[in-house]
């Protein structure tokens, strides 16, 4: 898993990002993510890395969590 | 699975009966002692008893009930894999299977209308057997019981239910109860095929860690004219049953069996009444007329024995694993089980391998079990989602594989049941896959195949050398036939075997010089490249655990 940058347009990508969920609902926003979340893993493509990156999202969700309680 | 309950009586099946004869323990007070006592006659007991009978090895078959299935329900399994019916092809009972059955090879996925996951199994097959054959369980019991009296060798005993089992270092005793009163009888080896509950498995203790899946189904098996194509459908998301999952297939006799789905928290009295039932098939069928063979509303378990062998008791079949009946890899794979073990309990018995060939058993047939659970697992989780975001997720894989074929992969309906491969076996080396069964030619140039091939050297290794080669390691490897050794040896090329198809050298893997070793359960034991009398002896001994003690050296 790589973890230097590599988007080439990262303010770019965001901002379509953040323009895909406007409008949305909760739910919507959850759909359109778990879609994006597997068309993504298929361009990657390598189950190594994909692995390593449902390991990380973990990792920095868990993290999250402790950091928000008090 | 578990919490079946019949309907209709026999639902149009005539089953036969089989008469209760006092055992000669009781008719003559004779000491009952045996090479091997099998205990339960289901698919996997009725199998390794044909599979021995068709050895030449005797063995004693107890049996609680009088008849096959289970008292003419009609439920329990229906789909028979490749490696299946090669085993019964080898075995004597698949051509009436393949005339009573259904013959298959497509399966659909479907989510609302669409179509959103086709396999189609026969272009990849290399086979002479079909990918499946959909068939009543009770009729390929039926079919093994006629091929195990004509083989004459198993004692088959009906109404004999084992009420206890105990062991020694040297034997087992079980304790039996008949309508003639009860009685011993003592063996070297038992094994247990009384399946799910095994009675047995919990008299020694042994804990198959049961897990429950809170899933509900209710199978609705029905008999119509209308022609439905003949394939495996499965709905993640049927429109006609509330979204919930829904399973299509055919069986002989022009009965289907149709599966629903059922919210987790219903009542299984409610789902399966008989006007309750007919209303989901109209929903489901539309307006054709049906009559309702059999309703079993079930919920499914899984669990796996620590050990397959437990002293001189092997468990096989159910009594051993138990998974979701999804991808057909539970009656498979007792089949398999026995498959596994006839020949090595056959070779012990004539003394041609030690006892610890048997131990294979375990390590494999385990192994293959554990794959099979992780699987099985797996489609259960996608069909019955735990959370709300399981739920999105799996939404999304269905949403994106109308569109987008990568996305197919993902809808999991059941991956069927398979040859597991054995690569971790102390027995193997390098190889461990099944061999399907490929045409190939002999060497008076007659047609035949590798099945047949395997059948009519009793129980051999066969040992297949691609030429070219040298003459003196032609002779060599020949030579190791001798000795009671159970190995035929093949050169493939002129004036040997010949491969024609090619489909024979594609399984091996095997080039030019090169040898492969086939087990009498058509797995490939080990390839050797650059074969000659001294590595090909080598992988021998291994596939025979006659050199296990020298090789943990």
């Amino acid at each position: 898993m790589r973890i230097d940058p590599n988007i080439p347009d990262p303010d770019g990508f965001y901002a379509a990002l953040v323009a895909a969920h406007q409008g949305l609902t909760e739910a919507q926003s959850a759909e359109l993510n778990a879609k994006l979340v597997l068309l993504l893993a298929n361009q990657l493509g390598d189950q190594g890395t994909l692995l390593d990156c449902i390991e990380a999202a973990v990792v920095s969700s868990n993290g999250s969590a402790a950091r928000s309680s008090p | 699975m578990t919490h079946s309950s019949q309907q209709g009586g026999s639902g149009g099946y005539e089953l036969p009966v089989y008469p209760f004869v006092p055992p000669p323990e009781l008719a003559r007070g004779t000491q009952g002692r045996y090479s091997i006592v099998i205990v339960g006659g289901g698919l996997s007991g009725l199998t390794l008893a044909c599979d021995l009978s068709q050895r030449g090895i005797d063995s004693v078959v107890l049996d609680e009930d009088d008849t096959i299935g289970v008292r003419g329900a009609s439920s329990r399994g229906i789909c028979y894999a490749q490696k299946t019916l090669e085993i019964f092809a080898r075995l004597g009972v698949f051509e009436r299977m393949r005339e009573k059955g259904v013959t298959w090879s497509v399966g659909k996925t479907l989510a609302g209308h669409d179509v959103v996951y086709t396999f189609n199994l026969q272009p990849a097959s290399a086979s002479e057997q079909p990918p499946f054959i959909n068939l009543q369980q009770f009729y390929v019991e039926w079919f093994l019981v006629d091929r195990i009296r004509e083989l004459g060798r198993c004692d088959l005993r009906w109404k004999n239910k084992v009420i206890s089992v105990a062991q020694t270092d040297d034997e087992v005793t079980a304790t039996v109860e008949t309508p003639a009163g009860r009685y011993r009888l003592t063996a070297d080896w038992l094994v247990d095929a009384t399946g799910v509950n095994s009675g047995i498995r919990q008299g020694f203790g042994l804990d198959p860690h049961t897990s429950r899946i809170a899933d509900r189904w209710c199978i609705t098996d029905v008999r119509f004219k209308e022609k439905f194509p003949v394939e495996r459908w499965t709905w993640v998301e049927a429109p006609f049953n509330e979204n919930r999952a829904v399973w299509q297939h055919p069986m002989a006799d022009d009965v289907w069996r149709l599966d629903y789905q059922m919210p987790s928290d219903c009542d299984p009295d409610y789902v399966s009444r008989r006007d309750v039932a007919e209303d989901r098939l109209r929903a489901h069928l539309g307006d054709i007329g049906f009559e309702l063979v059999w309703v079993g509303p079930y919920e499914y378990r899984d669990h796996l024995l620590d050990e397959f062998r437990h002293g001189r008791v092997f468990f096989i079949g159910d009594a051993a694993h138990v998974v979701s009946p999804f991808g057909a890899r539970g009656g498979n794979s007792g089949v398999q089980d026995a498959d596994n073990l006839g020949w090595k309990l056959a070779v012990v018995l004539l003394k041609q391998a030690p006892v610890r060939l048997l131990e294979t058993y375990d390590a494999e047939r385990r192994a293959a079990a554990k794959e099979n659970l992780q699987v099985a697992s797996r489609t259960a989780r996608f069909l019955a989602p735990q959370s709300e975001g399981e739920r999105t997720l799996r939404r999304a894989a269905i949403d994106l594989a109308r569109n987008y074929p990568f996305a197919r992969p993902l809808v999991n309906t059941g991956r069927m049941s398979v040859a597991n491969p054995y690569p971790e076996s102390p027995a193997v080396e390098g190889a461990g896959w099944s061999l399907p069964n490929v045409p190939l030619t002999l060497p008076d140039g007659s047609r035949s195949d590798l099945v047949t091939l395997a059948r009519s050297t009793g129980t051999s290794f066969v040992g297949i050398l691609y030429a070219p080669a040298r003459e003196e390691d032609v002779s060599g490897i020949a030579s190791l036939e001798a000795n009671g050794v159970p190995f035929r040896f093949f050169v493939c090329g002129a004036g040997g075997l010949g491969d024609p198809s090619g489909k024979l050298a594609e399984a091996l893997r095997v080039a030019a010089g090169g040898f492969a070793l086939i087990r009498p359960d058509l797995y490939l034991a080990a390839v050797v490249p650059n074969a000659n009398e001294s590595n090909v002896r080598r992988v021998l001994s291994k596939a025979l655990c006659l050199e296990a003690e020298r090789d943990k050296t």
